[in-house]
């Protein structure tokens, strides 16, 4: 299981973020208070701050609205991925709050190819990008127990842009065992 | 469409945006299992007719304003992060040591002080009368359902931050949050909120966590 508390991405993960969507490299990105948020200053107006509020602005600049979900309900649930995200992931200060987190996630994705559905969008690149370090450190039998985060992460990892220079992280296919639940 | 909300402290926040959302939208008590998916019991919920459910206040009130045309652009998306990180683990410490320790006004509010600094900062820097512009945003009726039940009718707002006070003030006289209010300061709402409280662990705000890396 994942080592308590892992890294806060911030700055690091917003530069991937730029990359996948197809932006020209250029903002710099600084991080203000204990919780290391990020800030973004723009060429014409005033900063922006916090994680999601900066990547929601990078994929509008990128013209890829899409990956904000296509109608109010998906918006909304983009949204709320995103805030478990800088809320749950992030504020994980123990095993017990990362069980808890995959069991949960593991639940919802049972009937789902992506967090908002059938639809990829910012959620799922945030949410990878958060739960990789706690993915690189499961057993195959974690891996097994989270078997629907796992086909999820799997995915995301596979989709084109999104991993960059993370590591690959291998599932595999047929269970070895039996009794994971 | 079925609004589940609970005796936390983020009632007065959905219900006051649900005044943008579907006319005659339909409460139903706190059930046990609302959000099937989640371990922890989540509310208040949102239950939608695709069979989704909305487990986070923001994101309720961010759906409603969406289903009345209101998108959220960049500075509402900021307050709302901002309420969801900052604020929310500030009003929760201040509530604890008001209603579950009962400590004086000034005392119980010290968690708050810098976040309401901040809101008053940043009414000054806009210049406008509300957090996104000159009418009420998604934003407003965040922070102000966050505050809310902390300050309730707004006497105890630091009297040197005069541009909080006069937004606090006129959003509680907004129809929606008027109607809210009625609604969660009932002798009954506000035993459940100290229940709610004593059943969480110790908060501790933002600022006091040790870092981590």
């Amino acid at each position: 299981m994942a080592a308590a508390a892992g890294p806060r991405l911030g700055a690091e993960e917003l530069g991937l973020l730029e990359k996948s969507l197809g932006l020209a490299k250029g903002n710099k990105y600084g991080a203000q208070g204990e919780r290391k948020t990020p800030v973004l200053q723009t060429n014409n107006g005033p900063s922006l701050i916090g994680l999601t509020t900066i990547a929601t602005h990078l994929v509008k600049q990128a013209k890829k609205e899409q990956l904000l979900g296509n109608t109010a309900e998906e918006k909304a649930i983009v949204q709320q991925w995103l805030e478990y995200r800088v809320i749950q992931v992030d504020g994980q200060s123990n095993k017990e709050d990362t069980r808890i987190i995959l069991k949960d996630l593991n639940s919802y994705l049972e009937d789902k190819v992506y967090l908002a559905g059938n639809n990829f969008t910012l959620a799922d690149i945030l949410m990878y990008y958060g739960l990789h370090h706690i993915m690189v450190d499961l057993t195959v039998q974690e891996k097994e127990k989270y078997l629907n985060v796992s086909r999820w992460f799997n995915h995301v990892q596979h989709y084109p842009g999104i991993r960059q220079h993370l590591s690959s992280i291998v599932f595999i296919k047929n269970r070895l065992y039996t009794n994971a639940h | 469409m079925r609004l589940h909300v609970g005796a936390g402290p983020h009632g007065a926040k959905v219900l006051a945006a649900a005044a943008w959302g579907p006319p005659g939208l339909a409460w139903a008590p706190p059930g046990e299992h609302v959000v099937p998916f989640l371990t922890q019991p989540c509310l208040p919920a949102l239950q939608l007719d695709s069979g989704a459910v909305l487990f986070s206040p923001n994101a309720i009130c961010r759906y409603f304003f969406l289903l009345s045309g209101k998108e959220q652009d960049d500075v509402a998306n900021q307050w709302l992060e901002w309420e969801a990180t900052e604020l929310q683990p500030a009003v929760s410490a201040a509530l604890y040591l008001q209603l579950v320790q009962g400590k004086p006004g000034e005392e119980a509010l010290a968690p708050v002080r810098e976040a309401l600094a901040h809101v008053d900062r940043g009414l000054a820097q806009r210049g406008t009368t509300y957090l996104t512009g000159d009418a009420e945003s998604v934003a407003d009726v965040v922070v102000w359902g966050a505050l809310f039940p902390l300050f309730q009718d707004g006497s105890c707002l630091p009297d040197n931050l005069g541009l909080l006070g006069s937004w606090f003030r006129s959003m509680s006289q907004l129809a929606p949050c008027r109607a809210a209010a009625a609604a969660v300061l009932t002798p009954e709402g506000a035993r459940e909120l100290r229940a709610h409280l004593q059943r969480q662990p110790v908060p501790s705000p933002a600022s006091k966590r040790p870092a981590t890396n």
